[in-house]
Parts: C-alpha cells; sequence; structure tokens
C-alpha cells in the first residue's frame, strides 16, 4: 500500500513539473522589460532554495552519523550533499542564461556568481576528499566533519555575501524582500563603481523641476563608453527618464538629487520589479518551489538507497566500496 | 525547412518548453526506471538474505551418550 502509494506520488511529480514547464513558457506573463528571459525565474530560484535545503539535510545526517554511528546517515548525508551540488550547478547554469540575456555576458564574476563558484568548489572538494580515502569508516567520519563545517558556510555564501556586496547586479531588489539597491551618491565630476560598470556624473542640469543627469557609463573592462541622461522630477520626488545601459536591460535611474544640485544619487534600476505581484506568476513560482522540493526528496531517497545496496553488494562480494 | 525558423520570436517560446519538456521526461523516466530496479536488487538481496537464514536459525540439538544406548540427553 505504502510503495503503491510512494509511485503514485512520483507519477504525480513528473506532471507536476510537466505542468509547471507548460506554465511558464505559455501561460504566465512576461515580464516588463525582460520579456520571455525573465521567466527562467520559475527554475533559477527553486532550484537555489533546494540546494540550500539539500546542504542543510547533509549536514543533519552528517551530525546524526557522528551521534549514531549509522551507516545509512551516512548514505544520506553523501546523497543530500550530491543533490545539493546538482541543484545548485543548476541554479548556476540558469543563472548564466538569466545573465547572458539580461547583463550582455555569462560571466562576470559578479559577487553572486563568485559565491555560488566557490559553493560549488568546497562542495566538490568534500567528494574529492571522500574518494581519496579508502578506509570505510575513517572516510565516513571525516566526510561527515567536513560536510558539518562546510555547511556552516552555506548561509554566508548564499544570504549574506552577496547582500553586503555593494556593487552586484544580482536582481536581489526585484526578487527578493528586504533587499535593497543602494546605489551610489556621486558629486559632479566625481567617478563611482555601479555593479560592474565604472560611472562618472559629469552634470546635473535643471530645467524647472527636471534634474537631468550627464552621467558616462563605461562597460565592463572599460572597452567603451557611453553617455547616459537619466533624470529627476523635483516636484513629484521620483526618476524622470530612466535609460537603459548599452547592450543590457538594465537602466540608469536618478533616484534623488540634493537641493543645491551639486550631487545625485544614481542606480540601477532592474526591468520587471514586483515580478511576483502578479498572482499566476506567484503561484507558478510556488508550485515550482514544491515540484522541485518533492522531486529531491525523491532523488534523495532513490541515491541513499543506492548507496546502501552498493554497500550491501560490496559486503555479499566481499569487495571494497 | 529553415533551421533559423524555429527562432522565429512566435516559434521560438513553442521550442523552448519543447525543448525544456524533453528533457524532464528524459530526466524523469531516467529516475523511474533507476527507481524501479534498485526495488528489484534490494527483493532480491531481501530473498538472498533470507535464504541464507533458515540454515543458521534451524533448532540445533545433539546428542550425548551418557551411559548406555537407553538414556539420551537432549540440548536444544
Amino acid at each position: 500500500m505504502v510503495q503503491q502509494m510512494a509511485q503514485v506520488g512520483k507519477l504525480l511529480i513528473g506532471l507536476w513539473m510537466a505542468g509547471v514547464t507548460i506554465v511558464m513558457f505559455l501561460v504566465i506573463p512576461q515580464y516588463e522589460g525582460l520579456g520571455n528571459a525573465g521567466r527562467i525565474i520559475i527554475m533559477h530560484v527553486p532550484t537555489a532554495w533546494v540546494s540550500v535545503l539539500a546542504f542543510a539535510i547533509s549536514a543533519i545526517f552528517s551530525g546524526l552519523y557522528l551521534w549514531k554511528r549509522n551507516p545509512t546517515y551516512d548514505d544520506y548525508a553523501v546523497a543530500a550533499a550530491e543533490g545539493g551540488f546538482l541543484f545548485t550547478a543548476l541554479a548556476t547554469v540558469t543563472g548564466m542564461i538569466f545573465s547572458q540575456v539580461v547583463w550582455g555576458i555569462y560571466w562576470n564574476w559578479d559577487p553572486r556568481q563568485t559565491s555560488i563558484f566557490v559553493l560549488l568548489l568546497i562542495y566538490a572538494a568534500l567528494f574529492a576528499l571522500r574518494s581519496a580515502i579508502d578506509d570505510v569508516q575513517r572516510r565516513r567520519q571525516l566526510s561527515a566533519v567536513y560536510s558539518l563545517f562546510a555547511f556552516v558556510t552555506v548561509p554566508f555564501l548564499i544570504f549574506v555575501a552577496p547582500r553586503i556586496a555593494d556593487s552586484t547586479l544580482h536582481p536581489n531588489c526585484v526578487f527578493i524582500q528586504g533587499s535593497t539597491c543602494d546605489g551610489i551618491t556621486l558629486d559632479v565630476g566625481k567617478i563611482g563603481l555601479l555593479g560592474d560598470r565604472k560611472i562618472q556624473l559629469i552634470a546635473l542640469e535643471r530645467e524647472g523641476d527636471l534634474v537631468t543627469a550627464e552621467v558616462i557609463v563605461s562597460e565592463p573592462g572599460l572597452s567603451s563608453e557611453t553617455t547616459l541622461r537619466p533624470s529627476f522630477n523635483l516636484a513629484t520626488g521620483t526618476m524622470a527618464d530612466r535609460p537603459e545601459f548599452p547592450g543590457v536591460r538594465y537602466q540608469l535611474g536618478l533616484e534623488y538629487v540634493d537641493p543645491s544640485i551639486t550631487s545625485g544619487l544614481l542606480n540601477i534600476e532592474a526591468p520587471g520589479t514586483g515580478v511576483l505581484d502578479n498572482r499566476i506568476t506567484l503561484f507558478t513560482f510556488l508550485a515550482s518551489i514544491a515540484g522541485f522540493t518533492a522531486l529531491f526528496f525523491w532523488m534523495l531517497n532513490l541515491r541513499a538507497n543506492l548507496l546502501g545496496l552498493q554497500w550491501a553488494l560490496a559486503q555479499r562480494d566481499g569487495g571494497r566500496v | 525547412m529553415n533551421p533559423e525558423a524555429f527562432l522565429e520570436a512566435g516559434i521560438a517560446i513553442y521550442v523552448a518548453m519543447a525543448v525544456a519538456l524533453s528533457v524532464w521526461l528524459g530526466i524523469f523516466v531516467y529516475l523511474w526506471r533507476i527507481d524501479a530496479q534498485a526495488r528489484v536488487l534490494k527483493r532480491e538481496l531481501e530473498r538472498e538474505r533470507q535464504r541464507e537464514q533458515p540454515a543458521s536459525r534451524a533448532p540445533r540439538a545433539t546428542v550425548k551418550r551418557v551411559s548406555s544406548p537407553e538414556h539420551e540427553i537432549v540440548e536444544k
């Protein structure tokens, strides 16, 4: 009975994820400024979420193994770490696709990209460690300890590091509640860094209530320069014209101008702000998170069972794992 | 048919969806089959273990000759 229910559950995961894929492409509306590229959020964020969950589960089972010394806990710890690595890689790849469309480049060592790369390296080292130790007991113990230490870095690398970095193009302020893109306040003539672009505020010109900034924006690598003219409405206290950065879909906004018109707050404006305000998008997003989580647990159980079988077969045949 | 026709604005979204669905279908079938094979293997291993166990768990008895052939002590 339990097995039949599990089979039905697995079939449901298949249908659920197929449904999420169809809705992602055909039903949810396009994002303002991002077009179809923005749909990737339905895959990108849930895979990143599942990777955090997987690493947490790996750490829990590692702790349980060190406590109880039950080999099954080690199987689950490894299976969860492998799942976490796989989903982190998926989040990285989907992020790179988004990056190519929106930033114009697959990889530019943005703080978010760098931190996820470091995370991948940390868990790749766990697998290297396991494969380097022949003694089974020692391998299990060391990898459990390593896994616990590795998990300590996860919250920092995924949640903290990218948020404390001033210059990130990752659209935290679009998709993640509580995140802010602070921008940079420049005096006229000064140079600063916004995302991965050098900017220089050349002038601020007032015409009635409208203040227009003349900003020279350098491409990453300083290969070329463009002059952009964002503006700010003093009467309403809101941004007016927001020109796009050359070659990408992010805009340069003049968010504030000081009363003496000598300095202005410049910021990257990510298109698609409020993307999850749309009900269909929000529900599809939540459905995707649920689907990926269920898929992960299926994979976790399957992989742990396979590791257990591998061990049982090796024991029977007198071989080594 | 021109391959670039697949990348036209109206069609590209369906092509992308078809690719994503095919990838998912492939992954699902792969997982399903491995799952089924693992179940079969687990069952076989358990059966094998049960076949081995009856011999070791069978009631054991030793017969000791004490003084004469009429008196026997049976230990279970």
